[in-house]
C-alpha cells in the first residue's frame, strides 16, 4: 500500500533515526512538545475566557487576541516540528494507535472550530469587539475551543501508555526497587 | 528513600491508582493543561514587565489578571502532582530529573510570590517603569518554569539523560 511505504520511508529517514538511536533526543524534544503544548493551551485559554465574556472584558477582543495569538502560532509551529520528528521515529506504530487518530481528530476538530470562527463570526467584529459579553456564535467557540484543547492534550497523553506496550504490573511481580 | 517507595508502592491508595488504567494519564493531563497555565501566566506577565503586551494596563492589573490562575493551577498541579508520586513512587524518587523539578517548582513558586510582593501594588502605566534587574528577573522566572516542563518529561527518561546511579540511594 502506498501510505505504508511511505511510512516506512518515514521511519528510515535520517531524523527519524536520530531520534531512536541518539540517548537524549526523544526526552528533549518530547519536552519540547510538551512544553509547546502547553503554551499553545495556555495562550487560547486566555482568548478563549475573552470570547465567553469571563475575563478581560474591559478589553477590546481583538486586542486580546493580536497579542496572544502571536504566541500560540509560534508555540503551535514548535509542536508541529517536534511533533512530527515524534511521529517519524515510529511511523508505523503512530499511524495503527487508537490514541494518535483520535488525537489528530481533535486538532483538526479545533481547527475547523477555529477556521469558522475566523471566517464567518470574526468578520463581524467591529460590532461586538469591544462588548463584555460577544455574541453566541462567539461564546461557543471559545467553549468548543476549551474542550478540543483539553482533549488533544487528553488523547497525546493516553498515546503513552496505548503505544504497543503496557505499564500495568501483573498482581504476582516483584518489583527490585534497587533496579 | 527507596524503601519508603516500596512502603507506598505497597499501600491502598497507591495500588488503587496503579489499578485504574485511566487514572495517570488524566491525572498527567491535567497536571500538563495547570503547568500551561503557571508558565503562560509568568510569560504574559514578564512581556509586559518587558513592556510588549498589555501595556495600556498597570502592572496591579496584570497581576491582579494573573497571579490568581496561576496561583490556583499552582495548587492543582501540586495536588496531582502528588496523585503521581503516590501512584507510582519510585519512578519519581529514583529521578534526578524529579528532584531537580522539585527545586525548581519551589524557587518559581517564591521567586513569583516575591516579585508580586514587590511590584504587585504598582499602579504607573508606561514605558521604563520597571528597573533592569525587574526585568531579567522577570525573563529568568519564564525560563525557570520552561525547565520546569522539560525536567517533568525528562523523569520517564532519567538514565538517558543523567546516566544511571547519579543519586545516592539508588
Amino acid at each position: 500500500m502506498e501510505l505504508m511505504s511511505l511510512l516506512q520511508d518515514l521511519q528510515a529517514s535520517a531524523p527519524a533515526e536520530w531520534m531512536r538511536t541518539s540517548v537524549k533526543a526523544m526526552p528533549l524534544v518530547e519536552g519540547t512538545h510538551v512544553l509547546a503544548a502547553a503554551t499553545v493551551f495556555g495562550t487560547i485559554l486566555i482568548v478563549d475566557l475573552r470570547l465567553l465574556g469571563l475575563r478581560d472584558v474591559r478589553r477590546a477582543f481583538t486586542r486580546v487576541s493580536d497579542e496572544m495569538l502571536r504566541l500560540t502560532w509560534g508555540a503551535f509551529g514548535l509542536a508541529v516540528v517536534t511533533g512530527a520528528l515524534m511521529f517519524a521515529a515510529n511511523a508505523g506504530t503512530y499511524y495503527g494507535n487508537t490514541a494518535f487518530r483520535l488525537k489528530m481528530l481533535a486538532l483538526l476538530a479545533a481547527g475547523l472550530n477555529m477556521a469558522i470562527f475566523q471566517h464567518r463570526t470574526l468578520r463581524g467584529v467591529a460590532a461586538w469587539d469591544v462588548n463584555a459579553t460577544p455574541p453566541r456564535a462567539a461564546r461557543v467557540a471559545g467553549l468548543l475551543s476549551i474542550l478540543f484543547w483539553l482533549s488533544v492534550i487528553f488523547l497525546a497523553r493516553w498515546i503513552g501508555f496505548t503505544k504497543g506496550y503496557d505499564f500495568a504490573v501483573p498482581d504476582d511481580a516483584e518489583i527490585n526497587f534497587q533496579f | 528513600m527507596m524503601a519508603f517507595a516500596a512502603w507506598l508502592h505497597a499501600t491502598a491508595f497507591s495500588q488503587m491508582i496503579q489499578a485504574v488504567r485511566w487514572i495517570i494519564p488524566l491525572l498527567q493531563s491535567i497536571h500538563i493543561v495547570m503547568i500551561g497555565i503557571v508558565f503562560v501566566s509568568s510569560v504574559v506577565i514578564a512581556l509586559h514587565v518587558l513592556g510588549r503586551v498589555r501595556a495600556e494596563e498597570s502592572f496591579q492589573a496584570v497581576w491582579g489578571r494573573f497571579a490568581p490562575w496561576s496561583r490556583t493551577a499552582l495548587v492543582v498541579m501540586l495536588v496531582t502532582g502528588l496523585l503521581l508520586v503516590v501512584g507510582e513512587p519510585a519512578r519519581e524518587f529514583s529521578a534526578l530529573s524529579f528532584w531537580l523539578k522539585m527545586g525548581l517548582v519551589a524557587i518559581g513558586a517564591s521567586g513569583t510570590a516575591a516579585f508580586g510582593r514587590r511590584y504587585g501594588a504598582a499602579k504607573a502605566v508606561g514605558a521604563a517603569r520597571f528597573p533592569a534587574s525587574a526585568r531579567l528577573a522577570a525573563v529568568g522566572l519564564i525560563v525557570l518554569w520552561g525547565a520546569v516542563v522539560l525536567l517533568g518529561r525528562a523523569i520517564a527518561y532519567d538514565v538517558e539523560m543523567w546516566g544511571a546511579g547519579v543519586l545516592p540511594w539508588n
